[in-house]
């Protein structure tokens, strides 16, 4: 009798030709800044447009919504060492005249309201009042007040120069996928 | 009291390089800084700085940073909180900002981080040539 062959339900085809729309860097799996700190200089190496102010601007942007996933991930794992990392999805794409990063990971239901309230205040804003957004979140976080987390994504929009794009999709009853997306135009790089 | 060496590291993290020297009173962070225990590193020169200034007249406080994380610009403002507050006791705060000349969101940031402390911080433009 043969044996049935398993069905692997998954092409890798199909996966390989969707990772090929202009995208420079994907990742899925524990973010810790070890793993950060290896994609970030990852995406430096295949960003090449703009010289050395456009890595830094890239750089920053990747490290702060990458520790986001990294610290408000509902989905976590533990590491050889014992230590419990969150779970995401990191994507880094090119197109025209922008690269794009798109970070993602579940969050409990709970907790989603206040990140969307900061996004939306986050977009309202112009830059000086940003900035000074961002200040008095410093302050707080300086005299140990609570809600003054958050600092990275104003820093995310500071220096992308460009709103956050923010997307929920509900995964059960108790959870959500939040994706945040935020483009940097290639004509930051240009501007002083 | 002892000075604080700590070398430049981009292994699995990103540590800054660290020269507190209490003979001179001279205060050096350099590099970038990304770190796996943000408040364990920083609150060991928040404390050398608050036992430093116990005794002092002066120091001087320079910082190169090319990028910093959120964790780390808390304890940024910790650090030059801890200079305002020798300096309204009557200590002498001289702070140095190199950056990168090209880096404008640093510049923002240098200048926002003088209206949070109220320190007179000196700006230095630099470039790698």
């Amino acid at each position: 009798m043969v044996k049935k062959k398993e069905k692997y339900d998954f092409s890798l085809y199909e996966y390989h030709n969707l990772m090929n729309q202009n995208i420079l860097v994907s990742y899925k799996g524990p973010i810790d800044e070890r793993i950060m700190t290896v994609i970030g200089e990852n995406i430096l190496l295949v960003t090449n447009d703009g010289g050395d102010k456009a890595k830094n601007k890239i750089f920053k942007v990747f490290m702060e919504l990458a520790q986001n996933v990294w610290l408000y991930s509902a989905e976590s794992c533990k590491l050889e060492n014992g230590k419990s990392v969150g779970l995401g999805t990191l994507v880094v794409s090119e197109c025209g005249n922008s690269y794009t990063f798109v970070t993602g990971n579940v969050v409990n239901n709970a907790d989603v309201v206040p990140v969307i309230e900061k996004c939306e205040t986050i977009n309202s804003l112009d830059r000086d009042s940003l900035r000074e957004y961002r200040r008095e979140q410093r302050r707080l976080a300086n005299e140990g007040k609570p809600n003054s987390g958050n600092i990275g994504l104003i820093q995310v929009a500071l220096t992308a120069e460009s709103p956050l794009d923010i997307e929920l999709t509900p995964v059960n009853d108790d959870e959500s996928f939040l994706s945040i997306a935020v483009k940097i135009s290639k004509d930051n790089f240009r501007n002083s | 009291m002892n000075d604080i060496h700590i070398q430049e590291s981009r292994d699995s993290y990103i540590i800054p390089a660290v020269d507190f020297v209490a003979s001179t009173g001279k205060c050096i962070i350099k590099g970038e800084s990304f770190l796996e225990e943000t408040s364990k590193f920083y609150t060991e020169l928040v404390d050398w700085l608050k036992d430093y200034v116990k005794n002092a007249k002066e120091i001087e406080f320079i910082l190169q940073l090319k990028y910093f994380n959120t964790s780390t610009s808390k304890w940024i403002l910790k650090m030059l909180s801890v200079l305002k507050q020798f300096e309204l006791d009557g200590g002498k705060v001289k702070v140095l900002w190199y950056y990168y000349q090209d880096d404008a969101d640093m510049r923002d940031d240098i200048k926002d981080y003088i209206y949070g402390s109220n320190l007179n911080i000196d700006m230095v433009p630099f470039t790698d040539n």
